[in-house]
């Protein structure tokens, strides 16, 4: 009688997570992998990223250590372009192989890891689920599927690598189910030793011919300001992780810039005297997924930037409004 | 014998079957009355715009063959029967009309929006003038901590395009 229990025991923690694995909706397990992994993992690659019928490629170096974070995005087709970033500092170089200058640079307070309120989020508006085990790059991966629960938000599908949960392919796909944008790993190195002065551009090999060292821009305020300015009808779910008064390049003006999330897409909400910008092109303009919608609002410049359909952020633009006192 | 009759007006008889129907038709004349019914009714359905001049003249038609002295019950009933149905068919149509404005007031509109928003092909993106703003964006968007790097993959992307 006891062996029995000890063996039906045996078999429901052999069988159950073998059989569990596929089409069930996961814990909150995966998006803490990934997340940790996209942060914690050396790498070192080339991928794919396929959008609005183009296609292009770049090299990633991704290392961590007792320094922090270094990373080095650079562009394989057409002129040198490359982001790099050491901890929070994130500097944007273009420019051919003699002529590499420092286009912007700027100070990227990002959140250290997925907080618990968005993890939370993450679940609320998304029904995540385990797809299939595909090979990509040459590693085996898992897919999950992040199937929103209204259509003002993207279905987003990734491929996480099974030991490390680095991810070698994302997708976001539209309401039909149509590749919005995608990337894949093509070539990829995880773990091992990763050439540390590969990731420092211009520093090496000493191209940098100028390099425009204004200081990032002050942030004028702390992260939870609260304005003047109310966005409506922000889709369910979207919560206000940050609000503040920031200068953009090239700015002489303060921007208000406030930032709602669902725990996966961001929505941005610019805000901004509209002197000296009725030249902009207002209305709607996308890459990959990425769309932005600009207004003018009484006297105010109302951009909006996010991860989510067009008539997502048409409709957030729509609903600013200045509170009156 | 009416669902014979209204399959027959949309041909969805076989030969035999609607050959019978014909005769059957031929036999009995009071189902005269619910072949002229089911074409009213498709008249007004498909609002045909000669509906009302065809019901006019049937009436007057009508008025003009009654002997009103001989049998004025049988015909006045027979004609309330009448009035009853073409009231059917104009409810039924009423009803129609309404339950698909219905519809497209709920459903079909937004749904056609909602394409329109989503299938407008937007201006890509220029280069200079949104890449601070995307890069603002992207520094706290939530699929920096999931993708890592690669978010930024998009304003790499744009530069190219746009020389």
């Amino acid at each position: 009688m006891q062996a029995r229990f000890s063996l039906t025991v045996v078999l429901y923690f052999v069988a159950v997570p073998a059989f569990a694995d596929i089409g069930r909706q996961v814990d909150l397990d995966w998006p803490q992998i990934i997340a940790f992994a996209a942060h914690q993992t050396n790498y070192s690659g080339t991928y794919v990223y396929q959008h609005d019928g183009h296609m292009e490629s770049a090299r990633i170096t991704h290392i961590s250590d007792q320094s922090g974070e270094h990373e080095k995005l650079e562009s394989m087709d057409g002129p040198r372009r490359a982001f790099i970033r050491n901890n929070n500092e994130v500097q944007w170089y273009s420019g051919d192989k003699n002529a590499v200058k420092v286009e912007r640079q700027y100070s990227s307070k990002r959140f250290p890891a997925l907080q618990p309120e968005l993890l939370s989020a993450l679940n609320e508006n998304y029904l995540i689920q385990t797809a299939e085990q595909a090979r990509i790059s040459g590693f085996d991966t898992q897919a999950i599927v992040f199937q929103p629960k209204d259509s003002l938000r993207y279905t987003q599908k990734m491929w996480a690598h099974m030991d490390s949960g680095l991810l070698l392919k994302a997708a976001v796909l539209d309401e039909r189910q149509e590749i919005v944008e995608q990337y894949t790993f093509i070539e990829l190195k995880i773990g091992g030793k990763i050439e540390r002065t590969q990731v420092m551009l211009g520093q090496s090999d000493g191209s940098l011919e100028q390099q425009s060292h204004s200081a990032t821009p002050p942030e004028t305020s702390e992260q939870f300001e609260t304005s003047e300015w109310k966005v409506a009808a922000v889709p369910t779910g979207f919560k206000k992780i940050m609000e503040k008064r920031r200068l953009l390049h090239g700015k002489k003006t303060n921007v208000i810039h406030i930032v709602f999330s669902d725990g996966l897409a961001g929505i941005s909400v610019f805000i901004e005297t509209s002197v000296n910008n009725f030249k902009k092109r207002l209305g709607l303009s996308s890459r990959g997924a990425i769309h932005v919608y600009r207004k003018i609002k009484d006297d105010y410049l109302v951009t909006v930037v996010g991860e989510v359909p067009p008539r997502t952020v048409i409709q957030v633009a729509d609903s600013v409004r200045q509170n009156v006192h | 014998m009416k669902q014979e009759i209204s399959a027959l007006m949309d041909g969805e008889l076989f030969d035999d079957d609607a050959e019978e129907t014909l005769d059957e038709l031929k036999r009995n004349p009071d189902k005269h009355e619910e072949w002229q019914t089911y074409h009213l009714i498709s008249d007004v359905l498909r609002q045909s715009e000669n509906v009302h001049a065809n019901i006019s003249i049937n009436i007057h038609e009508r008025l003009q063959a009654e002997p009103t002295i001989l049998s004025p019950r049988t015909r006045a009933s027979h004609n309330a029967r009448w009035f009853a149905l073409s009231a059917a068919a104009s409810v039924m149509a009423l009803t129609l009309v309404a339950w698909l404005s219905v519809q497209v007031g709920t459903e079909t509109a937004p749904q056609i929006a909602m394409q329109q928003s989503n299938t407008v092909r937007p201006a890509n993106l220029p280069a200079n003038g949104l890449d601070d703003y995307l890069m603002a964006h992207q520094e706290l968007s939530p699929s920096l901590n999931v993708h890592g790097m690669p978010t930024y993959v998009s304003t790499v992307a744009s530069q190219q395009e746009d020389q």
